[in-house]
């Protein structure tokens, strides 16, 4: 054997991994990918999402590495999981049927006007789709990024795919992030937008809810989504499954399969997935960047005009209700709620607004659900 | 050389039709169409050949083009631009009129955007209302049912 001979097969083997390949963007993908992981480590946002979806991005990241692509014919490890999962749209689905399997829809039965609060809060979605498409998106591209506003991650990766899917990576992200974030943004503008005596209002304690209500609630509200919205019926029927069969009481196992493991797996194949769809040749574009810039004034505005509808509801009732509920009509179900109540105690620590909250906060699912119905029945 | 000459000539000749080939917007009329009106924002044209014939010029001319949808309604053929393109929509009416078949092109506006978005922001207000109302009257006939067969009971 000579010595070139040598040197051939030596570059052969060179050749195969990834040093040789190696393209200095991926660097920048990395810090990315550390950030998600230390903001779900360190700060312990999300981290039930932004944990996979930091390493999906990070291994994906690599050069050569057999994750994303197809060899001899077959889907590689996580494009499997994105093939079947995400472009079949059925973990977002599953994920609803969980989701419905350990909510409680009591708060909204009781106070059934703060429906409207969670339709009011889908005003960023409309405003950032108009902004989305000065900024020279594509309509469904707009549709896409205006529902990042609604705070509802499987509504999102489910429109997102169904319309742009070329943006679900970094939809996803943004959507999820500033889910994490919404003790940081929601306060400061909740607080602009309301007065000291406003955040001081009393709600009148809600009614018992009996458990025939709770019973009949996720058959009626399925019955009309399907009537009114029939593109969505994949997630709010699987979303109402789930509360059908928590209420129902006869199929625990069911229950604790559809809130545990089945919720559990799906949670990871998404966020690895997700992540994985963020390769540096995707990510690295001013579009990504804007989505995430636009994603923060959606939030915003969403949270706003959830508190102004309230504000507006006030003109017409009796009994009023504090417009710090109003910013939980944008999903993150619960922690938006959670800012409500700890917003209301810093006004009167006395006041109680949690499972008020809830109410606007479950319409939120409801109604960004409703808008990506409508952004599907526009473009389908 | 004799050759190359020959294939300019011919470019050179071909070229007026292609300059003489009417757009509104980046889509191109048929030729041998009636223009009815042209204005900045639409153009209306009839044309002397079927629904079928004038649906198929079009779908050849957008063939591969992303973002396009059609929609078959009932009086007509209605081509959606979902994109970034120019115009917005290629509307092809299904009953013939005295020349023939009216074709309808209209630009991009914003007034469509802005429009549909309203509509579906006051849809969401729609559905959520009617799942207001329909908890509100749920809660009314459940509740009351609940206080009869509990007061039977107590009685």
């Amino acid at each position: 054997m000579t010595i070139n001979e040598i040197m051939d097969m030596l570059k052969g083997i060179l050749y195969t991994t990834g040093i040789f390949n190696f393209d200095y963007r991926v660097i920048v993908m990395w810090g990315v990918a550390w950030f998600f992981i230390y903001l779900a480590i360190a700060k312990k946002f999300e981290p039930l999402l932004l944990l996979p979806i930091g390493f999906g991005i990070f291994i994906v990241n690599f050069p050569l590495v057999p994750l994303m692509g197809y060899s001899h014919g077959h889907p590689e490890l996580i494009e499997a999981f994105y093939h079947y999962g995400l472009q079949w749209e059925i973990i977002p689905c599953i994920i609803f049927l969980g989701l419905g399997a350990m909510t409680d829809f009591g708060p909204l039965i009781a106070n059934p006007k703060t429906l409207i609060i969670g339709a009011g809060a889908q005003l960023g979605v409309f405003v950032t789709f108009t902004g989305t498409v000065l900024a020279g998106f594509t309509l469904k591209e707009a549709a896409s990024v205006g529902i990042i506003g609604g705070a509802d991650g499987p509504t999102t990766v489910y429109l997102t795919q169904h319309l742009a899917p070329q943006l679900l990576g970094a939809n996803a992200l943004a959507a999820y992030s500033y889910m994490a974030m919404v003790p940081i943004i929601q306060p400061p503008i909740m607080r602009l937008l309301t007065s000291k005596e406003e955040r001081k209002i009393r709600m009148k304690q809600l009614r018992p809810v009996s458990k025939k209500e709770k019973i009949l609630f996720p058959i009626v509200t399925c019955g009309i989504i399907a009537l009114l919205v029939p593109s969505v019926v994949p997630l709010m029927g699987m979303f109402m499954l789930g509360n059908l069969m928590k209420e129902s009481g006869v199929v625990n196992r069911l229950v604790e399969t559809a809130q545990g493991s089945l919720m559990n797996i799906s949670t990871i194949f998404l966020g690895v997935s997700v992540g994985a769809t963020m390769s540096a040749e995707r990510f690295l574009s001013w579009k990504p960047l804007f989505i995430f810039g636009l994603g923060l004034i959606d939030f915003a505005v969403c949270t706003a005009g959830g508190i102004f509808t309230v504000k507006i509801m006030n003109l017409f009732l009796k009994d009023k209700i504090n417009p710090l509920i109003g910013s939980a009509g944008v999903s993150a179900v619960p922690m938006s709620a959670r800012v409500s109540q700890l917003e209301g105690l810093k006004a009167d620590n006395t006041n109680h607004l949690l499972m008020h909250a809830m109410a606007p906060n479950l319409a939120g699912v409801i109604g960004s659900a409703a808008a990506a119905g409508m952004f599907i029945a526009m473009f389908d | 050389m004799r050759n190359i000459i020959l294939v300019l000539w011919i470019l050179l000749f071909l070229f007026p039709c292609y300059s003489m080939g009417e757009d509104f917007m980046g889509v191109p009329l048929i030729p041998n169409s009636k223009i009815i009106s042209k204005g900045d924002k639409d153009i209306q044209f009839v044309v002397n050949m079927s629904h079928d014939q004038v649906l198929k010029f079009y779908k050849d001319v957008l063939k591969g083009q992303a973002d396009i949808r059609i929609r078959e309604w009932k009086d007509s053929t209605y081509i959606e631009d979902d994109g970034n393109r120019k115009w917005h929509s290629i509307t092809i009416y299904r009953k013939p009129i005295n020349d023939g078949i009216k074709v309808v092109i209209k630009k991009d506006n914003w007034t469509w955007i802005m429009g549909t978005l309203i509509l579906r922001y006051v849809g969401v207000f729609f559905v959520l209302m009617t799942l207001f109302i329909a908890l509100s009257v749920l809660g009314k006939i459940v509740s009351t049912i609940v206080k009869k067969i509990e007061s039977k009971q107590e009685s």
